[in-house]
């Protein structure tokens, strides 16, 4: 692969992770600072994208027949509307504190080579967690501090791009939760011990590598 | 795999034997994917009425083809693939109609932006002056979490003609960061 190649799959999908391009990006480091920054772009292309824009209004809107939808629709929730307001305020803090430490530790989508298995085992032990298997190639592994609890932060390259993972041992929630801010996409899954976190920052299956993610984990009998 | 909107006959409305419980869900659906999609909306049409009647036109439509959708979990990809064909019905309908993105900045000014951002702020303005050809695929794969092929498919395009939009997009918005911008050596688009 040539270098105008591989901007050209950069620019059009910065998180790409294809073999070839994977190789040409070990061996040119101008074109791995070009994937930089066009992830880095990405992150505020999404941020941009993330609240809508105040644009005018161009022409009168449709009649008022045509909002039968809206009427309906709002007599169904009203019902709703207590419970939902009570269920999104309590999973938005989480939601939020996940993406706010994850856009805080951008070091964390330039790796490129996998963690070593030790290291990755490490970081897995100082949260008592065990992965029986590991989905795709860990390319980033720390033991981080949140709320209140070391967890493991971890990104994996997919074959599709990047994606970020926390394990949640000490964090419970009732039924997954997706959310999206600051330009990432993310899900929150109950797991057996505790939640997975599971975000990326661009098209990813983010559900099936929860649910991998979900069968793979395990707790040691006796955490450091 | 996701499942697209199909276009059913007007005449499914109130014949598809779905029971009031599964209609609840199906509007509770709907409506709480209202937010994203008027978003979606506003920065394929960057004018608010028109993307107001865009999502208003699609949620009937979906309405009314509800039995298509097999999957909830697909909904949101559906409801956003049936915006971007009512915005694309819309434009071609009403283009003349709209006002240029300079009228819209005359009114409405710095409130394009109320965070403290500059840089997010230029971007923003830069996203919605990019052209529609390619705002549209920029959108779709960002916001909409489409794939290439999906946005291929959906725009009638070859996969290698969206690899280069979505490419030449980002590099007019690296400009803004002062950032080299790469040679666009991609030429013309191959045809779907």
């Amino acid at each position: 692969m040539i270098c105008e190649d591989a901007r050209r799959l950069i620019g059009a999908e910065p998180s790409a992770t294809s073999g070839e391009l994977a190789q040409h990006l070990k061996d040119c480091h101008a074109c791995a600072e070009f994937q930089l920054e066009m992830v880095a772009l990405d992150v505020n292309i999404r941020r941009a994208l993330e609240a809508p824009p105040a644009v005018a209004r161009g022409r009168r809107r449709a009649p008022p027949a045509q909002r039968g939808w809206a009427l309906a629709a709002s007599i169904v929730l009203a019902a709703m509307a207590t419970l939902a307001v009570w269920a999104l305020r309590t999973n938005a803090s989480l939601a939020h504190e996940l993406v706010a430490h994850v856009v805080a530790e951008p070091q964390s989508w330039a790796g490129t080579d996998a963690v070593p298995e030790a290291e990755l085992e490490d970081v897995l032990r100082k949260s008592g967690v065990i992965l029986a298997t590991t989905p795709y190639s860990v390319v980033y592994a720390r033991s981080c501090w949140f709320r209140g609890h070391y967890v493991p932060h971890l990104v994996v390259r997919t074959p599709h791009s990047l994606v970020t993972v926390l394990l949640l041992p000490n964090e419970t929630v009732a039924q997954r939760q997706s959310f999206h801010e600051d330009g990432l996409s993310g899900v929150i899954v109950p797991s057996t011990h505790g939640s997975i976190a599971v975000l990326a920052a661009s098209s990813a299956p983010l559900d099936a590598l929860a649910e991998r993610m979900r069968l793979a984990e395990r707790m040691q009998d006796n955490p450091r | 795999m996701r499942n697209y909107p199909s276009e059913p006959p007007v005449s499914s409305i109130g014949e598809s034997g779905t029971d009031a419980a599964a209609d609840t869900r199906i509007t509770r659906l709907f409506e709480s994917m209202r937010p994203d999609l008027l978003r979606f909306a506003l920065w394929l049409s960057r004018d608010r009425a028109l993307a107001e009647d865009v999502v208003q036109e699609s949620l009937l439509r979906a309405w009314r083809s509800r039995e298509a959708l097999k999957d909830p979990a697909c909904s949101r990809a559906w409801l956003l693939t049936i915006v971007r064909r009512e915005h694309a019905r819309l434009y071609e309908r009403k283009r003349l109609e709209l006002v240029s993105l300079d009228d819209a900045l005359e009114h409405e000014g710095s409130a394009l932006w109320s965070g403290d951002d500059s840089d997010i702020h230029a971007l923003r303005e830069a996203i919605l002056q990019l052209s529609i050809e390619y705002r549209e695929p920029l959108i779709m794969q960002v916001l909409g979490g489409f794939s290439v092929d999906e946005i291929a498919r959906e725009l009638s395009l070859s996969a290698s003609a969206v690899l280069t939009r979505l490419f030449r997009a980002r590099n007019k918005l690296r400009a803004l960061y002062g950032l080299t911008t790469a040679p666009d050596g991609s030429g013309t688009e191959a045809p779907p």
